[in-house]
């Protein structure tokens, strides 16, 4: 349970206070309104946050004893993450932006990544900077960077919440692709939209 | 890509102030010491005397020579003037208690003999190497330090016996010897010049030498001590002259003035030194503040390259190589200064009849070596803090 959500007063099926077990290659929806901690759920999971009573283990391992370069391999080639407030840099292009992350594992090939720029309907984008985009089309290029990585988890904060629905099944698809290329899962924390997609379990905060 | 990133959102005004502090510092700092250790080395190698030392005696009056007041040391006296803290050393300079004259014994030299004055001082105040500065009873030649006045004495009785005058190298290859004697007996000892001295009257020999002499041909009992040398600390000689002063001593005027002159120049490049480390150090204190400053400006690229994966090392890696090339122009900028300087500064003591050496002293770039890895080992802890706050 994250300190500042303990005062609030949460669903019986909400799983901040009981035990909890993300089962690897699941895809699971994790359904909760405003203010409920999705964020926060995010933040904990990626060893942002440490501020939260109880225990969180990863591979059995108790996470409050990884060292900052155990959590670094870990954001490296087992957890990726798009954040809610996507965390690009503005000033680079869309290019320098993918590089950045594709740079560390050497995943994709400059072709690959356009390709996947042209199935999610930005490839004329390549050269922009980013904060020049709208904040659909940097949605999709936070979604492109996080799959640029080796990963068993991906855990995507509202990934969507500025893309219609056809870009939020292409997105969607890309990222289902990816995890069964990996034989990884996935969290995606929602508002209550599922996205026509027919996940493997979901969790209420 | 990661520079591109992590150094571009900068206030370059900051930054070029303290490169030119730096560069001042660094440019000051090498001239100072280098200049420190050459006005050290002035004058050195000239006198077989070691530096910073002076043979003392009382000032005589017309009273000691009434026998009213004394002209020689007592143990006593020379104890205290051990204990002042401008003062590294001091010894009794002793004297024959016999009779000695000195003669060519060089079949390619004419005969020239005199009755002289022989001194011996301890081998610590002498620049000559102890091995060469050793006599014992049983050595067939005993090494000596000629006073410069008495070569020149010899050149004079050369040149009106018609033959060349001889040089300080050539002077070191005449065979002399010594005669000892007292009333009853007389010994002949070879001599060899190892060296000139231009602040002592007379000649000096190995202590032991004068041990042997004094004991075997002694006439009186007990010698009275009337020099004794000292030697004064670096920069200090200032004191020393005042206390020659205050207790009524006297020296050859020649040492004092290069004394005066190094203690005087010494002080003053010792100022310049001590606002160049300064300089250095504001200035390496505020290209860190600026690294600091530039890693808060950048803190959001910082914390999210550290989220998107990147090792705090290799972000540690770039701050720090950054600011290490940023100080190492600067250090080769402010060598290249001091070499301008040198040339500017070598020129002009030259003019003025100061012969310094124009070889680089190797403390000068020591010290800038030193400058750069202190601030090198400061720069990498400041990016370690600075990132693994981030994280």
């Amino acid at each position: 349970m994250p300190v500042p959500l303990a005062s609030i007063q949460h669903a019986p099926d909400s799983i901040w206070g009981r035990e909890i077990v993300l089962e690897p290659g699941k895809k699971i929806m994790l359904n909760a309104s405003s203010g409920k901690g999705k964020s926060t759920f995010t933040n904990v999971i990626f060893g942002l946050r440490k501020d939260f009573q109880g225990k969180l283990y990863y591979n059995q391992q108790d996470t409050a004893t990884f060292t900052p370069e155990e959590w670094i391999e870990i954001r490296q080639s087992k957890i990726s993450v798009v954040f809610q407030d996507l965390q690009l840099f503005p000033e680079l292009s869309v290019k320098d932006n993918l590089h950045l992350k594709n740079d560390l594992k050497h995943v994709y090939t400059d072709q690959e990544l356009r390709h996947f720029l042209a199935q999610l309907e930005i490839e004329n984008k390549w050269e922009q900077p980013c904060g020049l985009l709208s904040m659909g089309q940097q949605q999709r290029v936070a979604i492109i960077r996080a799959l640029c990585q080796p990963f068993e988890w991906l855990i995507l904060d509202e990934p969507f919440s500025h893309l219609d629905v056809e870009n939020s099944q292409r997105s969607l698809q890309l990222i289902d692709q990816r995890c069964n290329e990996l034989n990884a899962g996935f969290v995606l924390t929602t508002l209550g939209e599922n996205h026509d997609f027919t996940y493997d379990q979901e969790l209420k905060l | 890509m990661l520079n591109k990133l992590l150094f571009r959102n900068q206030d370059k005004k900051q930054l070029v102030i303290a490169i030119i502090g730096s560069f001042l510092g660094i440019t000051f700092l090498i001239t100072s010491i280098h200049y420190l250790i050459k006005v050290n080395e002035f004058g050195e190698g000239a006198d077989i005397l070691g530096p910073n030392t002076i043979i003392v005696q009382k000032e005589v009056s017309n009273s000691s020579t009434l026998n009213l007041t004394k002209t020689d040391f007592s143990q006593a006296e020379i104890d205290k003037l051990k204990k002042e803290p401008y003062i590294l050393d001091v010894k009794p300079v002793i004297s024959n208690n016999f009779d000695v004259s000195f003669e060519t014994a060089d079949p390619l030299v004419p005969r020239f003999r005199s009755d002289v004055f022989i001194q011996t001082v301890d081998p610590e105040f002498l620049d000559v190497k102890s091995a060469k500065w050793n006599w014992k009873e049983g050595d067939t030649i005993v090494p000596i330090i000629l006073p410069r006045d008495f070569l020149v004495m010899l050149n004079t009785f050369m040149s009106a016996s018609g033959i060349p005058q001889v040089s300080d190298d050539l002077a070191m290859d005449i065979r002399f010897k010594f005669t000892l004697s007292n009333e009853t007996s007389k010994e002949w000892v070879n001599a060899k010049i190892i060296g000139f001295t231009n602040e002592v009257a007379s000649i000096l020999v190995p202590e032991d030498f004068m041990a042997y002499g004094n004991a075997k041909y002694g006439i009186a009992a007990d010698r009275k001590i009337t020099q004794i040398m000292i030697s004064g600390r670096e920069s200090e000689f200032g004191l020393v002259e005042e206390m020659l002063k205050t207790k009524h001593l006297e020296s050859k005027n020649s040492q004092l003035v290069v004394g005066r002159l190094k203690s005087m120049v010494g002080t003053l490049i010792l100022v310049v030194l001590g606002i160049s480390v300064i300089a250095v150090f504001v200035s390496g204190l505020v290209l860190i503040q600026y690294a600091q400053l530039l890693m808060s400006r950048n803190a959001y690229e910082v914390r999210t390259l550290l989220r998107i994966g990147y090792a705090p090392k290799v972000l540690i890696r770039s701050f720090f190589i950054y600011f290490l090339k940023i100080f190492g122009w600067v250090s080769l900028l402010g060598f290249g200064m001091f070499f301008v300087f040198k040339i500017w500064l070598d020129a002009m003591f030259e003019e003025g009849g100061l012969y310094i050496g124009t070889s680089i002293t190797w403390p000068s770039v020591l010290a800038l070596f030193l400058a750069y890895s202190l601030f090198g080992i400061a720069s990498f802890f400041n990016a370690k803090r600075g990132i693994y706050k981030q994280f």
